[in-house]
Formats: structure tokens, sequence, C-alpha cells
């Protein structure tokens, strides 16, 4: 188990260096200028050549890369162009927001997602199965954007219970994580249900039945343990790709948090915030990945971890 | 289940929480679409940031919403006969935030520390018309001996040429005068504005409160939050919640807001022009009968009023129609694809040309524009291939003189003819600077310079015109529009009016409505 561990978290040193230098390379020869940006309109060409001295724009790109990954490795992520805030900071201030955001939508998910699809799976062709299939299709076909702005319609205009946007108490998580959560709901129930489908068809439920367990036993501790494994994938995954920031989500519901804050930092050019914050990211995804590693073997202890 | 019947009516209730119930004491809401970069003065490059700062702080002087200079820490200002040296007197008895008393000392330093060759800022350009400071911002001289303390009570500005326009510099947000005391932070810089900074979340929201004793009378309202929401349609539910106090009417939403909310709407021309720069030293577009060619063959009056809901005045020149030297009564270049043809042919092209059109992929009326006047401009043998790419790198190709045609917007930095004639199109400000056109006249340049030199208002609005007229005939733009500003108040403050100007409103006179 421990050496399994090591060895995967020797293995995420690669991917990182990898992401660290793919970025850089990327960023660097995208067209667009952050001093461009920094200067806005009217600027005169002085101006323009004394800020990319200042921040060092003009060395080869080498020695820059060199540069960041020396000021990475003292744990220093830089400071933002445009702002002239420390990076690391900025993110800490924006990551519980995310943080927040993607655990409220993945409890929508899963609480919904598993029991829409366990349902479904006990009475194929019921209503409920039925039910899952629909929200399944509409989870999956409508464009968040479009979901998230009918929800503000219905929700904060027309019925005035939810506020329409920001943050604040619970009230405001409600919106963004339905919105947010709403895809993974209809994977997860069908997923769900394709599992369950198959554990509940299989020679062991035959056996609990026949011992005389009853019906909820057979279906929650038989069954629904052993449908679990390909679910905590899809919940892993999708919990990973929100902890990133979702975009969409946070610029809908005007939720300050990381995706946000790459979006600004990537329109504006601000190199070293779009780059701390992938560097980040990347860490955040491998982290929730390993540790979906080890909840399978939790789930079925026959995956065993030599 | 009785229970959950019993939960589910009260549901609503509590959630009523969310839309909170106005008060006298609420606070005022407003908003910016993204996060601003600083709230120091010497970073204020964009709009947002200008808007806070505006709140904040206080120029030398300033506009009113409407666009007027007027007197602000300095109540009075005299220029001598050639406009070269402006002496500013200091109003008397004002305070910073921090209680310590503006000083003329303080409005040197105020000066200095946006010119200050390590600063990231990158907009001192109000400042760099005064004697020395382009040395002092290149490192290359430790004093700017154009800023003279005269005394305790006026500063004397002695400028590198003359420049009738200075004063209006001085209102822009970057020459607000911060008390010396200023931590190093950005949200450490003290001003004498009307509100004080109390907490900023990033992205989220920033709060200010009343300065009780602001010199020009203090806000009416107790508190003021700037929230950031980014998405248009969701500010507009915002407003309609009950839980913003103004709001700009998404151009998608014109006619029902038009309907449903009549009396909630303010509309004003706005100090911007809509145009697509045409590139006068790339291939065809050198020729200035091409240049017309693509004036005469968009139909701009209907695609004004299709596309751009209504939403604009059409341009004859890019003087805005509410500043003096606008004219929107000149000779236009009317839809007459006939004659695009027949110049088309004299300059050669009668087979026809492909040019780019480039635009930024992220404002999506604008792009509707775009592929109007693709069509429009077909008809007559031109073919435009679209290059859509993110504003940012729309605008690098267009500074680089690397795209054909570009559409863009050019906003107001100071109410004045001057800001829509010498950075767009002298031959000083190619690309960044603003001539995105790469317009160049000697005639042109000699009359700038002659506008800017000049003191007297009605001589000088003359030269305005003049060089405008000049421009236009020459067709540098596909000129399209001066927009009209749509934005609606809430039913829920009064006293507040539409700036034409972004630091033209500083939210003293709003206030909450008495309920009825």
């Amino acid at each position: 188990m421990t050496a399994r561990l090591g060895r995967r978290l020797l293995l995420v040193v690669p991917t990182l260096c990898g992401v660290l230098v793919a970025a850089f390379l990327l960023l660097n020869v995208a067209p667009g200028d952050p001093v461009q940006a920094m200067v806005g309109e009217r600027a005169d060409s002085a101006t323009i050549a004394r800020l990319r001295a200042e921040l060092h724009l003009d060395d080869p790109l080498p020695v820059r890369f060199g540069r960041y990954v020396l000021g990475l490795l003292h744990g220093d992520l830089g400071r933002s162009y445009i702002t002239g805030r420390p990076i690391a900071q900025d993110l800490a201030e924006r990551f519980p927001k995310t943080a927040q955001l993607a655990l409220a939508a993945m409890s929508f998910a899963a609480t919904v997602g598993i029991a829409l699809g366990v349902v479904a799976a006990v009475r194929p062709g019921g209503w409920a199965d039925r039910l899952a299939r629909l929200t399944a299709y509409l989870g999956v076909s409508f464009p968040v954007y479009w979901v998230g702005l009918l929800l503000v319609l219905l929700f904060a205009v027309t019925l005035r219970w939810l506020p329409p946007s920001g943050s604040g108490g619970l009230v405001y998580l409600i919106l963004p994580a339905a919105t947010l959560g709403m895809r993974s709901v209809a994977v997860l129930a069908r997923m769900t249900r394709g599992a369950m489908r198959e554990a509940l068809a299989s020679d062991f439920i035959r056996t609990a039945r026949a011992k005389g367990a009853s019906e909820r036993v057979v279906v929650l501790r038989h069954a629904l343990r052993n449908a679990l494994i390909p679910v905590i994938t899809v919940l892993a995954l999708d919990t990973g790709s929100y902890l990133t920031g979702s975009l969409l989500t946070e610029s809908i519901f005007a939720w300050p948090g990381l995706g946000r804050y790459v979006l600004t930092a990537i329109e504006k050019r601000d190199l070293p915030a779009v780059q701390g914050a992938i560097l980040f990211m990347s860490v955040l995804f491998v982290l929730v990945n390993l540790f979906a590693d080890l909840l399978y073997a939790k789930a079925d202890p026959r995956i065993a971890y030599d | 289940m009785p229970r959950f019947r019993h939960f589910l009516s009260v549901l609503p209730s509590l959630l009523a929480c969310a839309g909170e119930r106005p008060s006298a004491s609420a606070p005022l809401v407003y908003y910016e679409s993204y996060d601003p970069r600083s709230l120091d003065p010497a970073l204020s490059t964009d709009v947002p940031t200008g808007e806070m700062v505006t709140l904040a702080y206080d120029g030398l002087t300033r506009f009113d919403v409407n666009g007027r200079l007027q007197p602000a820490l300095s109540d009075r200002w005299t220029t001598d006969p050639r406009g070269l040296r402006y002496v500013f007197h200091l109003r008397a008895g004002v305070r910073f935030a921090d209680s310590s008393p503006v000083t003329v000392a303080a409005v040197r330093q105020s000066f200095l520390r946006v010119l200050d060759p390590k600063s990231t800022g990158g907009r001192a350009w109000p400042l760099l018309p005064i004697g020395g400071a382009r040395a002092y911002a290149a490192g290359t001289a430790r004093d700017v001996p154009g800023i003279e303390l005269l005394g305790d009570s006026a500063v004397a500005l002695t400028l590198e040429q003359p420049l009738a326009v200075f004063p209006k510099f001085l209102a822009m947000p970057v020459a607000s005068i911060v008390a010396p005391r200023s931590g190093v932070r950005d949200v450490e810089t003290i001003g004498t504005g009307p509100w004080r900074f109390v907490s900023w979340a990033h992205d989220d929201a920033l709060r200010y409160a009343r300065n009780p004793g602001y010199w020009d009378g203090p806000p009416q309202a107790e508190s003021l939050v700037v929230r950031i929401i980014p998405d248009q349609l969701v500010r507009a539910a915002e407003l309609e919640a009950g839980r913003l106090d103004v709001v700009e009417v998404p151009f998608g939403e014109t006619a029902a807001w038009r309907s449903r909310h009549a009396n909630w709407l303010q509309e004003k021309p706005a100090l911007r022009d809509v145009y697509i720069a045409l590139n006068n030293r790339r291939g065809a577009l050198r020729d200035a009968r091409v240049r017309q060619a693509i004036n005469y063959a968009v139909n701009v009056p209907q695609i004004l009023a299709t596309v751009y809901g209504g939403r604009g005045i059409r341009a004859r020149g890019a003087i805005p129609p509410s500043l003096a030297g606008g004219d929107t009564t000149r000779e236009a270049y009317t839809y007459d694809p006939a004659r695009a043809k027949q110049l088309l042919a004299a300059a050669g092209l009668a087979a026809g040309v492909t040019l780019e059109l480039w635009r930024a992929a992220d404002n999506e009326t604008l792009g509707r524009v775009a592929q109007a006047v693709q069509s429009d401009l077909e008809q007559v043998g031109i073919q435009i291939e679209i290059v859509a790419r993110d504003a940012s790198s729309q605008r690098a190709a267009a500074r680089a003189g690397n795209a054909d045609m570009a559409i863009l917007d050019w906003w107001a930095d100071y109410p004045d003819g001057d800001d829509f004639l010498f950075p767009l199109f002298s031959s000083t400000s190619f690309g960044p600077g603003g001539n995105y056109a790469f317009y160049s006249d000697a005639v042109t340049d000699s009359l700038l310079l002659a506008a800017r030199r000049t003191q007297d208002d009605a001589a000088r609005e003359r030269l305005y015109r003049a060089i405008d007229e000049r421009v236009y005939r020459a067709a540098p733009w596909l000129y399209l529009w001066f927009p009209v500003d749509l934005w609606a108040e809430s039913p829920r403050i009064t006293g507040w009016e539409l700036p034409v100007i972004f630091n033209g409103q500083r939210w003293t006179g709003v206030r909450r409505a008495t309920p009825p």
C-alpha cells in the first residue's frame, strides 16, 4: 500500500514538470502582449519598452523559464503583472470559494444521481427509470450557460426565492451548485443504473436473497456497494475538474473562484498568474485522482495494492 | 408527509432573505464587470479601476456627469497667454482620509509617484506634458522641473508645449492626489474622495463608507457596495430582483426593457465611437478611393437600426455630436453601391479584392456588425474574411499593423474633441497610441498641434471641425456610429444620473427612495 502510494507520488513529479513546460511554452508563443493590457489605450512606445524591460519580457525564453522555475523552487509563484499582488495569495483567496462550490455541486450530484440510478435499476421501465433517463438526456445536452440563466430567471427574478448571483450564505450556493452538478447528475444516474443492473443480476445477489436478506439490504448493502466502483471513478474525475474552477458557472453566478481568476488572467495576458493557476490546478487534479485510487480499495477490498 | 408539506409552505419565506428589503440605510449597490486592477490611482489603466479611484480620490480638477470640467482640489487656476504655464490654487481646508491636510507637497509627490520609472502603472500620459516629466519617467532625470511649488497654496505646472486641454488631463484618475503617508499595498493609498474604502473581496465586492467630511458635502447614502458581476444578463436580473441599483440594459434586451421598464430607463449619447479601422498603409487600402468605396458600400443606417438595436447616432466624423466640434450634418457617405463600384474600378479593383476584418471574439454584438458589413461589401466585390480572435490578440494585431481592417470602439478619456482626433489620427500615435488606421497626413498633424495651442474655445472648435472634416474625406475608417447609452435606474433609488464619462459619477447625490 505505502509502496504503491510512494510510486504514484513519484509519478506525479514528471507529470507536473510536463504541465509546467507545456503551459509556459504555450502561453509565451500565444499572441497578445501583457504590457499592452497593462497600459491600456494610447500608450507611447517608450513606456511600453520600459515596462517590457522591467518585466524581463525581452529576455530569451530559456532564461525566463529558468527564472520562473527558480522562483518556484523557492516557493514563489511570482506576482501578477497587472495587479502586482502575489499570485499565491490570489489563489489562496479564491480556492476556498471554488472548493465550497465543488463540494456543494458534488454532494448534489452524488445524492441525486446515485439515488436516481438505484431507483431506476430496481424497477427498470418504471416511472423512476423513465425520469432518470429524461434527467440524463437533459443534463447532458443542455448547455450550462443556458440552464444557469434559466434558473436565475425562474428562482431569482420570477419567484424571488434565491439571489441571482454573488456569494454569501448557503442560499447563494443553491443555484450555482445545481447548475454545475447538473451534468454529473445525468452521468452518475446512468452509470449507477447500469452498474446496479449488472450487480443485481449476479450470483451473490441470488445468494443474498436465498439466505433471506431483506430487499433493502440486498440493494443497498450488496448491490450498491459492488456497483460503486465505476461511480467513484466518475465522481473523482468530476470533483477534480470542479475543484479546478468552473469558468462558466462562476461567471454566470459571479462566484469569486479560480475559474474566473484564470479567465481574467488569460484575457489580460497576465502570464505569471495563468502559469501559477495552471500549476496549482494540476497539483489538485493529480491529488484528487490519487485519492480516488485509494478509495477503490475501500469500496472493493479485492483491489489489492501490493 | 405533513411535516414536509409544512416545510414547503415556509420555504419561500425562509428563502426570502435573499431579496433584502430596502431600508433607508441599505447600501447603494453598483457593479463592475471585472475586478479592478487596483485602488492605487497610479495603476488606473482601465474603466473599472478608474471608476473605483473616482469614488475615493479627487484630482485638481474633475468632470461632472455631463462631462463638464469643474474645479476640485484646486478651486481656481490661471494660464499664461501662451498656454504653457498653469497655476493651480489649492482649495483651503481639505483633508485626506487620514486627517492630514492636502498640501502642495502632496500634489507634487502624487505626480512623481505616477511618473516613477519603477511604477508598473503604464498610464502616465496625462502627466507627461509637464516639462521634464518624460525624462523623469525614463529614469534619466532625478526631478521634474516643470512642477513648481508656489508657497503653501499653489502649484505651477509648466508644460513642454502649449496644451489647451491640459486641465482636462488632470481630471483623469491617474492624476488623483494621494496622501503622502499612503502605504505600499494598493488598498492603502489614501485620498480625499466622497467615499472611504472599507473592504475588498476580490471578484466579489468592494465596500465603501461615506466620507462625512467631504469638502463638497458628504454623500447622501451611508454606504456603497460595488459588486463584480461579469454576465450582463445576470446583472439585469440582479436589478429586477432589487439587488442592484443601476444597470446597463443588455443589447438583446433593449426592446423588452423599453416596454417593461420604460420609466426606469435613462438614455444619453455616449462619448464613444464604433468604427472599423482601415489600415491606410496596407495593400489596396492605401488608396483613398478604396476606403471611400467601403464607406459608400455599407448601409450603415440599416445595420445600426437592426443589428445594433438603433442604439446609436450615425457617425459623419469621429467627434461625438455632444462635444464641441462634433458635426452630424456634414455630407455623409450615403449608401451607394454603384458609386462604390465606380471608385473601386477607378482604383483598378474592378475584379474585386479580398481583405481581412479582425474582430474580438467575445464581443458578439460587434461580431454581428462585422457580418453585416461583410455581406454589404461582398455586393461590390470586396470579399471579407472575418478573423475572430480574443480581444487581446485582435488589438495586438491591429496595433502592429497586421490587420487590414479591425472593428473597434473608442472610449473618451476626457470629454474634448482633442481626445477623438489627436490619438486617433495623429501620425505620432500610430498603433498603441490609438491610431489603428495608421492614418498619416502632414496637414492634419499641423492642424492638430495648432488646436492644442489654441486657448480660445470657439477658435479651437472651428479647428476640430475642420480636422474632422478633412480626415472624414480621406476615409481612414469605415465610419459607423456613436453609441447611445441605455441604462436602467432601480425605483429603489433617486438622484442617479447616467454620466457621459466614466469618472463623472461620484454617487454623492444618490439615496434610497422613500417607499411610497
